[in-house]
C-alpha cells in the first residue's frame, strides 16, 4: 500500500449498539435474525401523548458526578465500551498508549438542549429555580464529556444536524483521520427518549399512534426511540503499529443540504442525491458496487417518497434496501450511528433483516424494501439520513475482501 | 499535524456595539467601557430590510446568525463567482443554541398540554435552525453542519474548515458561531457568576468567508500551535486588572475585546473578529493589557489566547496577507 492510500484509509476497528433492538450487538443480531420489534407503550415521562415508542430496559453505567444525570451519555458510554472491546483498545489500553490523539465526535439532539421541564416550570413559578438541570447540561456535552473521560488530545465536535447528526459525525471523523488530526476516532450517537422531543414530533404531525411502517402503503408517521451507536475510527498507520487489520472500513461519505425548507425533504431529495453521488465519488465506486442500503426509512410520508426516488434513480431497481426503524424507533442523533453500525453487521454477516414494519408496497413509491433476511453479494453498504433543516448524509462502508 | 492555512475572504458580524464592520472598529477604539452589564444586541441591529420577510417567523437567535452570514457574503461575493453552491459548505457554532426559543417551547407544553405546543416553536428550537435559514436564503447546496460546544466551538469549526478545504470536499465555507442572550439564560448567568461580577455575558453573531489560500482573501487564518505575533488576543474580564498570569513570554502587544462583546461559550470568534479589524486598521484596538507602550507597534499576524483552551488545539492565527507568520514555540 502506497503512504497516500494509506492516509486515505479509515479502518473501522470496533462497533458497539444499543437500541430497543438489542442491549448490545449480539442482541441486536438476534432482533434482526427473528423480525422482531420490540416497542413500548410505557414511556419514561408523563406525557398526555399516546404513541408507541421504542425505549431501551438495560442496565446503564455509571458515571461521575454531574454526567451521571445524563441518560444520552450513559447510553453513549455503554455503546462506546462494547465499541472500545471489540476494537481491543479498552480504556486501560488507551491510557497505555502516550501520544496517541484521539478525536471525539458524536452527534445528539436531545443532549445538546436545556429542555428540562421540571427546571422551567420552577423557574416560571419562583424565579428562583435550582441550578442542578443547568450544571448537568453543561457538563454532558457528549463530545467534551466522553474526551474527559477518556483523557482525549485530539479534536472534538458534538453535532447538532438533528437525524442526521451520527451519520456526520462518522464523516467528519473520517475526515480527522485523513486530514492526520488524529490516530483513533470515537464517532456515532446518542439520543435519549425526551418529553420536549416527543411533544415536537406530536406537533409536527409525524408521528403515528401505531407501529411504524417504513416505505409501507399504510405508513402514517414515525415512533420515537432511544440508544447510542459508536464505531471506532483508526489510521492505518495506526492499526499497523498495533498489528491489528481491519475488515471494514469508511470508504465514502457526502452530504449535502437541499435549501428548501425548516423542516421537509426536498420532494426530489436533491441534497440526498448530492450527498450520496459525493459519498460514491470518494469510495471511487459505482453505484452498482453498493450490496444493500440502510435506508433512513423513518416512516414519514415525505421521507420515504423523497428517499425511495432518489434510491431508484441512482442505484435502481434491484439494490436490496431497508429501513431498521422499524426495530428500534427513531433515534434522532443517534440514528446515523446505530445504523452505520447495523450496515457493519450486514456486511459481516452477509444477509440484512426484513424491513421491520413493512406489508403493503406503496403504488406511488419506485421501490419497497426487502420483507425477509435476505442474503447479500458485495462489499459496499450504503447508509443514508436526512434531517431536519434539509441536511442529507451518506456514509458507505467497505468489507475488505 | 497541522493544516494549510485559509484565506479569510469577508466577514459579517452582529454585536452589542453594532453590525458593520466600521462601526464595529469606531467601537472597540474606544477604551472606555468597563462596566458589568450583559453585552446584547439592539434591536435595531436587527431590523434588517433585506431578510426581514424571509425571517418573519423566525426569532433573534435565527436573526443574528442570518444578517452575519449574509454580510460575509456580501463582503466575500467577488471571490464568490463561478464557485458552484454545491462546492461551500457551512458550518454554524453555538454553545447554548436557540434556548429562547426553546423556553418558549416549553411555555407551549405547560400552558396547553404537551399535544397542543406549536410546531413553529418546536422547528425553530434545533439547534440547525439558523443554518437552515442560512442554506436557503443564500442557496447553499454543500453540507451543512451545526455544532455545539462551551469551550472551543469556533476553533474546532476553523479546523474542520481546513480539513474540508484542504481535501478538496468544499471550494469555500462558511463559517460562524452565534450565541443569544435569554431571559432565562441571563438569570442562570447571573446566578453562577456570582463569584466574579467582572464577567459580561455577551450575544451575537460573527462569520467568516473562508478559501484555500490560494484564494486571494484579506488574511489568513489557522489553528495552529502557539508562535511569536504582533498582538496577543486574550478573554479576559471586563472591568478590574488583567489575570497576571497570561502569556508571561509573549513579547508583543496583548489586548482584549471582551468588553465590547461580552463572554460567550463563542468569544473566540468574537475576539479574532477584533484582530482581524485592527490588522485592517493598522493600529491595535481593544482593552490594551500591560505594557502600553507596545501599541504602536505593527500588526500584521495576531493569534487568540487562551489558558483553559486545551493547548494540544493550539490557537487561531491570523496573518496579514504577504505578511511572514511568526515561527512556532
Amino acid at each position: 500500500m502506497s503512504g497516500s492510500s494509506e492516509a486515505a484509509t479509515v479502518g473501522i476497528a470496533g462497533i458497539g449498539a444499543v437500541s430497543a433492538a438489542g442491549q448490545d450487538v449480539p442482541a441486536t443480531l438476534e432482533s434482526f435474525r427473528h423480525g422482531r420489534p420490540n416497542p413500548s407503550k410505557i414511556l419514561p415521562f408523563e406525557s398526555s401523548i399516546d404513541c408507541p415508542t421504542f425505549q431501551i430496559i438495560a442496565d446503564l453505567p455509571e458515571l461521575p458526578g454531574h454526567l451521571n444525570a445524563s441518560r444520552s451519555l450513559r447510553l453513549l458510554v455503554r455503546a462506546l465500551t462494547e465499541a472500545l472491546d471489540d476494537a481491543g483498545l479498552n480504556e486501560d489500553g488507551l491510557n497505555e498508549a502516550p501520544g496517541v490523539r484521539i478525536g471525539v465526535c458524536l452527534g445528539t439532539t436531545v443532549a445538546s438542549q436545556l429542555n428540562n421541564v421540571p427546571f422551567y416550570e420552577a423557574y416560571r413559578k419562583t424565579g428562583h429555580p435550582p441550578l442542578d438541570a443547568v450544571h448537568e447540561y453543561l457538563s454532558a456535552n457528549l463530545a467534551s464529556a466522553v474526551g474527559d473521560l477518556l483523557s482525549a488530545t485530539g479534536p472534538r465536535m458534538t453535532v447538532v444536524n438533528a437525524c442526521s447528526s451520527g451519520t456526520d459525525a462518522i464523516g467528519i471523523a473520517a475526515t480527522w483521520i485523513r486530514a492526520g488530526l488524529c490516530d483513533i476516532a470515537i464517532a456515532g450517537g446518542a439520543d435519549e427518549l425526551n418529553r420536549v422531543a416527543m411533544a415536537g414530533f406530536w406537533s409536527l404531525g409525524v408521528m403515528s399512534n401505531q407501529l411504524c411502517r417504513p416505505f409501507d402503503r399504510d405508513r402514517a408517521g414515525l415512533n420515537l426511540g432511544e440508544g447510542a451507536g459508536v464505531v471506532i475510527l483508526e489510521s492505518a498507520a495506526h492499526a499497523r503499529r498495533r498489528n491489528k487489520a481491519h475488515r471494514f472500513e469508511v470508504a465514502g461519505f457526502g452530504s449535502a443540504c437541499d435549501a428548501h425548507h425548516l423542516t421537509a425533504p426536498h420532494p426530489e431529495g436533491r441534497g440526498l442525491q448530492t450527498a450520496i453521488r459525493a459519498a460514491l465519488a470518494q469510495a471511487n465506486i459505482t453505484s452498482d458496487q453498493v450490496a444493500f442500503i440502510n435506508a433512513h426509512g423513518t416512516a414519514t410520508l415525505d421521507n420515504d417518497r423523497a428517499e425511495s426516488g432518489v434510491i431508484h434513480r441512482l442505484l435502481g431497481e434491484t439494490v436490496p434496501f431497508l429501513s431498521t426503524k422499524g426495530y428500534t424507533g427513531h433515534t434522532l442523533g443517534a440514528a446515523g450511528g446505530l445504523e452505520a453500525v447495523f450496515s457493519v453487521l450486514g456486511l459481516r454477516e452477509r444477509w440484512i433483516p426484513a424491513s421491520c414494519g413493512f406489508a403493503n408496497r406503496d403504488p406511488d413509491l419506485p421501490l419497497a424494501p426487502v420483507r425477509d433476511v435476505t442474503p447479500i453479494n458485495g462489499d459496499y453498504a450504503l447508509s443514508t439520513s436526512l434531517a431536519f433543516g434539509g441536511n442529507n448524509a451518506a456514509v458507505l462502508i467497505r468489507r475488505r475482501a | 499535524m497541522t493544516l494549510p492555512p485559509v484565506s479569510v475572504l469577508g466577514v459579517g458580524a452582529v454585536t452589542a456595539v453594532g453590525r458593520t464592520l466600521p462601526l464595529i472598529t469606531a467601537a472597540i477604539s474606544d477604551a472606555s467601557p468597563a462596566t458589568a452589564a450583559p453585552r446584547t444586541v439592539s434591536d435595531d441591529v436587527l431590523a434588517d430590510p433585506a431578510t426581514s420577510k424571509r425571517l418573519r417567523r423566525a426569532d433573534r437567535f435565527t436573526r443574528m446568525a442570518v444578517i452575519a452570514a449574509s454580510d460575509a457574503w456580501s463582503t466575500a461575493k467577488a471571490s464568490l463567482e463561478g464557485v458552484p453552491l454545491e462546492r461551500i459548505g457551512l458550518i454554524v457554532a453555538s454553545g447554548f443554541g436557540p434556548h429562547g426559543r426553546g423556553f418558549k417551547f416549553l411555555d407551549g407544553i405547560l400552558d396547553h398540554g404537551d399535544s397542543a405546543a406549536l410546531p413553529t416553536d418546536f422547528s425553530h428550537s434545533v439547534h440547525g435552525a439558523p443554518a437552515a435559514y442560512i442554506t436557503e436564503i443564500l442557496g447553499l447546496r454543500g453540507p451543512s453542519l451545526s455544532t455545539t460546544d462551551f469551550l472551543s466551538g469556533f476553533e474546532q469549526a476553523v479546523l474542520l474548515a481546513q480539513a474540508w478545504l484542504d481535501q478538496q470536499q468544499c471550494d469555500r465555507v462558511l463559517v460562524g458561531v452565534v450565541e443569544e442572550l435569554g431571559e432565562v439564560l441571563l438569570h442562570c448567568a447571573g446566578r453562577m457568576l456570582n463569584h466574579d461580577q467582572r464577567i459580561s455575558p455577551g450575544e451575537g453573531a460573527v462569520f467568516w468567508m473562508l478559501g484555500r489560500s490560494d484564494t486571494p482573501g484579506i488574511a489568513t487564518l489557522a489553528v495552529a500551535p502557539p508562535a511569536a505575533v504582533d498582538l496577543r488576543i486574550v478573554d479576559q474580564p471586563v472591568i478590574g486588572p488583567a489575570s497576571p498570569t497570561i502569556d508571561p513570554g509573549h513579547a508583543g502587544a496583548t489586548t482584549t475585546f471582551s468588553p465590547y462583546f461580552g463572554h460567550s461559550p463563542s468569544s473566540a470568534a468574537f475576539q479574532l473578529l477584533g484582530g482581524l479589524l485592527s490588522m485592517q486598521a493598522g493600529r491595535l484596538l481593544g482593552r490594551l493589557i500591560g505594557d502600553e507602550s507596545s501599541a504602536a507597534a505593527r500588526v500584521d499576524n495576531v493569534a487568540t489566547f487562551r489558558p483553559s483552551f486545551d493547548p494540544s488545539a493550539a490557537t487561531l492565527r491570523l496573518t496579514k496577507v504577504n505578511s511572514e507568520p511568526g515561527p512556532s514555540t
